[in-house]
């Protein structure tokens, strides 16, 4: 099929198949940028929050803590694991399929690793919730100023970045194409 | 590629011997029991998984219920203590004049939730007593209820965040209340009701008159 092509199902209108934009040269370095991103972005305070004289910080991780010693566990795995664990595992695993394709590792054990990252990469970008953390944080920001002075950090730029990043290389990731690579 | 667009009776897969990988999206015939590609196992469709579905969505009404009806958040201001449950959170904010963030929290912790559980609940009876109800219509539906269903997520990282910085004492503290647990399970349940069910049943029932669509768009 030709490039700038899009087939959509004649039942419900859902593209079965769409141009890939898959460079991964493109791709390995948005995928990069973002695992650099990522570290900052976890390990700088997101929220700075001043009040009478005391200064209260708070990373992604510290926050998903502070409900779990209320006894909350289960809202902590889940903020956990949507906005650290998930996003985290997506990237390495992308690096991982990349860096597979690319050096054309053709042996059993690599193209075995490659099957069961892909299998597991829808699975894995359902669950990662990068972007509704961001207006999370814009939410907070906007619901605490009436009480408090509010300062974002290092972090939440930090933080920005990795979601921006990461939105670009979701969009030129093709998971069908991947799939597709592994054949040749 | 080449569909049987110009042929008013489409096929079904299932009649020419078809079925897709529901892990890798690769045709494959169904006489095979295992994909080619990825090794996953293949079904031609999987009926148990209306059940689950149906057994996911009723707790996740059930527990509906208490995420609405206990405080979500218990904030301290000077010395005053609210109990806020999702409602009265809402009403709080449109107090303060906070509009935007209001609409935008009930959207994603009122509308939301119960949209999901309705359509859900619509979509499964529509494969299990065969409504008449169009199944391209239904079929959107369900891309929506997918898509927009994680946005629920909002509310408890808002209180992840508030309560991890706002704790002052008496002065200005924030903690989670037992609605928390109640409403991440709604979320997580909800989720995994549209994943597990296997779409390909509601593509089974008898063609109804309001399905015929012969304009096949491509762009």
């Amino acid at each position: 099929m030709p490039s700038s092509v899009r087939a959509l199902c004649p039942r419900c209108h859902t593209a079965i198949y769409d141009t890939p934009y898959c460079s991964l040269n493109g791709m390995l370095a948005l995928c990069l940028t973002a695992i650099i991103f990522f570290i900052p972005a976890n390990l700088l305070p997101v929220l700075e929050l001043h009040f009478l004289g005391s200064i209260r910080t708070t990373t992604i991780f510290e926050g998903a803590m502070a409900v779990a010693n209320q006894g909350y566990w289960i809202v902590a795995i889940a903020v956990l694991t949507s906005a650290v664990i998930a996003p985290g595992l997506l990237l390495l695993s992308m690096l991982a399929q990349i860096l597979i394709i690319k050096y054309r590792l053709q042996v059993p054990f690599f193209r075995d690793i490659l099957k069961r990252l892909l299998k597991y990469h829808g699975l894995l970008s359902q669950v990662s919730m990068l972007e509704i953390y961001m207006i999370s944080i814009f939410v907070s920001v906007f619901q605490l100023t009436d009480y408090t002075d509010i300062y974002l950090g290092m972090g939440t730029f930090c933080f920005a970045m990795l979601f921006l990043v990461t939105l670009f290389l979701q969009r030129e990731y093709h998971l069908e194409h991947m799939w597709g690579l592994l054949d040749d | 590629m080449t569909s049987p667009s110009e042929q008013p009776q489409r096929n079904q897969g299932k009649d020419l011997g078809l079925t897709l990988c529901p892990s890798c999206q690769q045709l494959m015939p169904h006489k095979e029991t295992h994909c080619s590609r990825c090794g996953s196992a293949l079904a031609i469709r999987d009926y148990s998984s209306l059940q689950k579905s149906w057994a996911l969505l009723i707790t996740a009404a059930i527990l509906l219920i208490p995420a609405n009806i206990y405080p979500i958040t218990i904030f301290t201001s000077q010395g005053q203590t609210r109990h806020d449950t999702i409602f009265t959170g809402i009403t709080h904010l449109i107090d303060l004049n906070i509009l935007p963030i209001a609409v935008i929290l009930f959207t994603a912790s009122i509308l939301v939730p119960i949209l999901k559980i309705c359509g859900l609940t619509i979509y499964l009876l529509a494969i299990s007593f065969r409504l008449p109800i169009s199944k391209k219509r239904l079929m959107v539906g369900f891309h929506v209820i997918e898509w927009i269903g994680r946005w629920s997520m909002l509310d408890l990282f808002v209180i992840s965040i508030t309560a991890a910085v706002v704790n002052m004492g008496q002065l200005l503290d924030a903690k989670p209340g037992p609605a928390a647990t109640a409403f991440a399970l709604v979320i997580l349940l909800t989720q995994v009701a549209a994943k597990v069910l296997d779409t390909r049943l509601l593509w089974d029932r008898l063609e109804s008159k309001d399905d015929t669509n012969g304009n096949t768009k491509s762009s």
